[in-house]
């Protein structure tokens, strides 16, 4: 031991950047608008104007014209990737490798990419960082990873996706790592995927194949063809300087499995993109990804005993000249033939504003032909994903991590340069296709796809403070008029020195929950979406990390609360919304302390099964025992029952899933087994 | 203004404290002061509360936690460390490298939270209740896992062989 005391004492920490942190400090804290961002106001009124010009235009087509031609923004004549206004369209490839080399040259120093000091030593200016999370960082928050109608505010129940899965928004499916489709259930574990017969009395494995160098497996089912993505296992060799270096996956590899024999899968194609997988959705038998390339691997140099910074910053330098758009542009490769460019070079975009360096790809194939892809793309990081029936949101805002910090964080979300505003980019997709129609700036962070949302095509967002903002979180609704995004109406002051925990949007209503010491749950009336109202709101221990509506009347919110004794652990609480102005929780659940409710960190671990009025959810110990329990919950007049199964232990934790059947039945998913669950 | 004068005193005093801290959380010595100065720069925005906080220290220190979980990296305690030491900042830290390498390697064997205890408690000195309130946990739980961090680390062969490149 004396001898760490000798290492602590011998570590050469330097003198304390007082100035610099002052300068920032000052920056950041007392002055919240520090850089005069466009009056959002202002422009929200002018573009107004000229978007009830455009309308008028739309209105006075000729019923029976091309469908087209009342999309807003008037692309009716583009190809599909026409780009325009914020995402401006290349004239040429060589348009479009100058922009990045110029981009990447402002980040690029005497260690490689140089993104994670705030303040680099020596000769590399504050001002030269990039003006948004860098791609490195969303690499590592990439991780992870519901309504009917009714224009009165109200929440209404959502229920797993017809391939069993517990998604954000009904009609529109997630991967996960098991899917059904009543009779067959198929699970994927890594690379190894298995079919199981599921109408019987018990689950009968019908066929178990592995796929080749295959890794992080989840799955898509359509009809008789799985969808397989995962990746090839090959992960950032990008050192860089600093913070924020990447190690997440580098390739996206999507197979094809054909399984109109359940007992005997026939692969189709693989397709290997060299990109990471931010996200994937599918509508119907369409599949659309959205990809982020990160910084290219690049063979810098670094100072050496004989090679200065000076050097070694210009060898570097010359690096970034010579690269060429292969470095840049993912390439897609199918059955391990030549690799070609993932999207043509007019298929890509450039941000008018910066954003941050990476490459944003939208990539969309038909279940049963992967190989035939519709890809289109962005230079430049918005790697928020949020999709719904009929269009595809990618947002670039300012990294906020949630549920992480207590009192301080949520002022101070983001890179130092940073403008504390969110960009939205809007992609209408049909089909395969994604066309780009418009985009919208908004001062605040939005933290997750979860806080975002689309009803009668007005974007709703909810969002958290950043420094262009005052220190609380908003709820902003927006509209396309022309190709722009409008704000329309907003809600200020929900949680003033909060954070958002969790949010829930219905037709009319979105409920959001913030947290400091305690945890409000509000609720927004957005019965009339240019005048969103603050209706109630409700203050309880804890907070709640996931919401699931239940239906009309009632509301779950699964979450950490402190659990006695100073340590915090696992809560389910029931709230009656039956009168929004004022909400109520009816019934707790406390799991103890040590506990964890992990639908909080995947929804996809919760299952509500309004039938049986039972709900399923995943409860892990992490620490002391490492199990993981489904919590079965059933709700009786008011009341909440609960039995603890103890299901699986340590890492397979992850891999538990309740998978519901039309037939009412569930299936239990754990590391080791598939079986029909005994609720 | 008096207040940031104050604060630019306390930053000054406890900036070394903060380094060593993040290096021996898992950090590399350019990532601590990072992560140093961003913790720095955020109890700034907040400094009022920060001075009227009953107790400073977790204060900070739970919030250098944070930043350390916000940054979401994975590579803390999933990865050997001496695969990831990058070069120095400058030549004349090259040997410093060493001694950052020499901590990652003797903590290797604790387990994280075992190590936050061992840093915050053994190390940064807090008190055992500022440690509890820094973990979120009852100071009962500080105590058991203290101690048996304190007996891994006795145990851990690494430290004999490491001493001698680390004086300098």
């Amino acid at each position: 031991m004396s001898d760490l005391e000798r290492l602590w004492d011998d570590l050469p920490v330097g003198r304390a950047p007082v100035d610099d942190i002052l300068r920032a400090g000052r920056k950041k804290g007392r002055t919240p608008r520090r850089r005069p961002t466009r009056p959002l106001f202002t422009a929200g009124v002018l573009t107004a104007v000229g978007g009830a010009f455009l309308a008028g235009i739309i209105v006075a087509q000729p019923p029976g014209s091309e469908p087209e031609a009342s999309r807003p923004g008037g692309v009716s004549d583009a190809s599909p990737a026409a780009f325009h206004g914020e995402l401006q369209p290349v004239e040429s490839c060589d348009e479009l490798l100058d922009h990045y080399v110029d981009q990447a040259l402002e980040i690029v120093g005497p260690h490689g990419w140089e993104l994670g000091g705030y303040w680099p030593a020596g000769d590399v200016i504050a001002g030269a960082l990039p003006a948004a999370p860098s791609a490195e960082m969303d690499a590592l928050t990439r991780q992870s990873n519901s309504y009917e109608s009714a224009k009165v505010p109200s929440t209404s129940t959502s229920v797993n996706s017809d391939t069993g899965t517990n998604v954000q928004e009904q009609g529109v499916d997630e991967p996960d790592v098991v899917k059904t489709d009543g009779d067959l259930l198929v699970r994927i574990q890594d690379a190894t995927l298995t079919t199981y017969d599921v109408t019987g009395k018990e689950t009968v494995e019908l066929s178990q194949i592995r796929l080749d160098g295959f890794e992080d497996g989840e799955i898509l089912l359509s009809g008789d063809t799985v969808v397989a993505l995962g990746n090839d296992g090959s992960r950032s060799r990008n050192r860089g300087y600093g913070w924020y270096a990447n190690t997440g996956p580098t390739t996206t590899r999507v197979v094809s499995v054909d399984l109109s024999d359940p007992g005997a899968p026939q692969v189709g194609d693989t397709v290997d993109l060299d990109t990471s997988l931010v996200t994937a959705r599918q509508h119907g038998s369409s599949i659309r990804l959205v990809t982020a390339a990160g910084l290219p691997e690049l063979d810098f140099v670094q100072p050496t005993g004989r090679r200065g910074m000076r050097t070694a910053r210009e060898a570097n330098e010359r690096v970034v000249r010579e690269t060429t758009l292969a470095d840049w542009i993912p390439s897609m490769s199918v059955d391990g033939g030549e690799p070609t460019q993932l999207a043509d070079c007019k298929d890509m975009a450039i941000p008018r504003q910066d954003i941050g360096l990476d490459t944003m790809n939208v990539v969309g194939f038909e279940a049963d032909d992967p190989a035939d892809v519709h890809a289109i793309g962005l230079a430049g990081n918005a790697s928020l994903a949020y999709e719904s029936p009929d269009h595809l949101y990618l947002a670039a805002s300012p990294f906020a991590a949630w549920g992480e910090c207590f009192d301080i964080c949520p002022m101070v979300t983001d890179r130092s340069a940073n403008s504390g505003t969110t960009m939205v980019f809007d992609f209408e997709v049909t089909g395969t296709e994604a066309t780009y129609v418009g985009s919208g700036e908004v001062e605040g962070s939005v933290a997750d796809r979860w806080a975002m949302d689309e009803y009668d095509g007005v974007l709703r967002l909810a969002l958290g403070p950043t420094q262009a903002t005052g220190n609380f979180n908003s709820v902003v609704t927006l509209e396309r008029r022309g190709d722009e995004l409008v704000e329309i109406g907003r809600v200020d002051k929900l949680g003033v020195g909060e954070q958002i925990e969790s949010v829930r949007w219905f037709d009319a209503l979105a409920i959001v929950v913030t947290f400091r010491q305690v945890d409000p749950l509000y609720a927004i009336d957005l019965s009339d979406q240019d005048d969103p109202r603050l209706m109630g709101h409700l203050e309880i221990p804890g907070f709640s990390e996931y919401l699931h509506p239940l239906g009309e009347r009632r509301l779950v919110g699964i979450g950490q609360a402190p659990s006695g004794k100073g340590g915090w652990g696992a809560q389910a609480g029931l709230f009656d919304v039956t009168d929004l102005t004022s909400p109520r929780r009816i019934a707790v659940l406390s799991y103890g302390p040590g506990t964890e409710a992990r639908a909080g960190a995947d929804p996809r671990q919760f299952t509500w099964l309004p039938k049986e009025r039972t709900l399923l959810t995943v409860i892990s110990d992490g620490w002391r025992t490492r199990s993981g329990w489904v919590s079965v919950v059933t709700l009786d007049h008011g009341r909440l029952t609960n039995r603890m199964v103890e299901a699986d232990y340590g890492n397979d934790v992850e891999q538990i899933r309740t998978v519901p059947l039309p037939d009412g039945r569930v299936v239990l998913v754990t590391g080791e087994d598939v079986q029909f669950f005994d609720l | 203004m008096d207040d940031e004068a104050e604060y630019a005193e306390w930053a000054r005093d406890n900036w070394g404290t903060l380094v060593r801290a993040a290096v021996f959380l898992g950090c590399t010595l350019p990532e601590a002061e990072d992560l140093a100065q961003t913790t720095l720069v955020r109890c700034y925005t907040a400094w009022e509360k920060v001075s009227n906080a009953d107790n400073r220290e977790a204060y900070v220190y739970r919030m250098l936690r944070n930043c350390l979980r916000d940054s979401k990296r994975r590579r803390w305690w999933a990865e050997r460390p001496t695969e990831r030491v990058p070069d120095s900042a400058s030549p004349d830290r090259t040997t410093h490298v060493d001694t950052a390498d020499a901590v990652h390697r003797a903590m290797e064997g604790l387990s994280r939270i075992n190590r936050e205890v061992v840093v915050l408690r053994y190390f940064v000195q807090l008190t055992e209740q500022q440690t509890a309130d820094v973990l979120d946990v009852p100071t009962g739980t500080v105590k058991s896992r203290l101690s048996r961090a304190l007996a891994q680390l006795a145990a851990d062969d690494h430290l004999a062989d490491l001493t001698e490149g680390s004086t300098s």
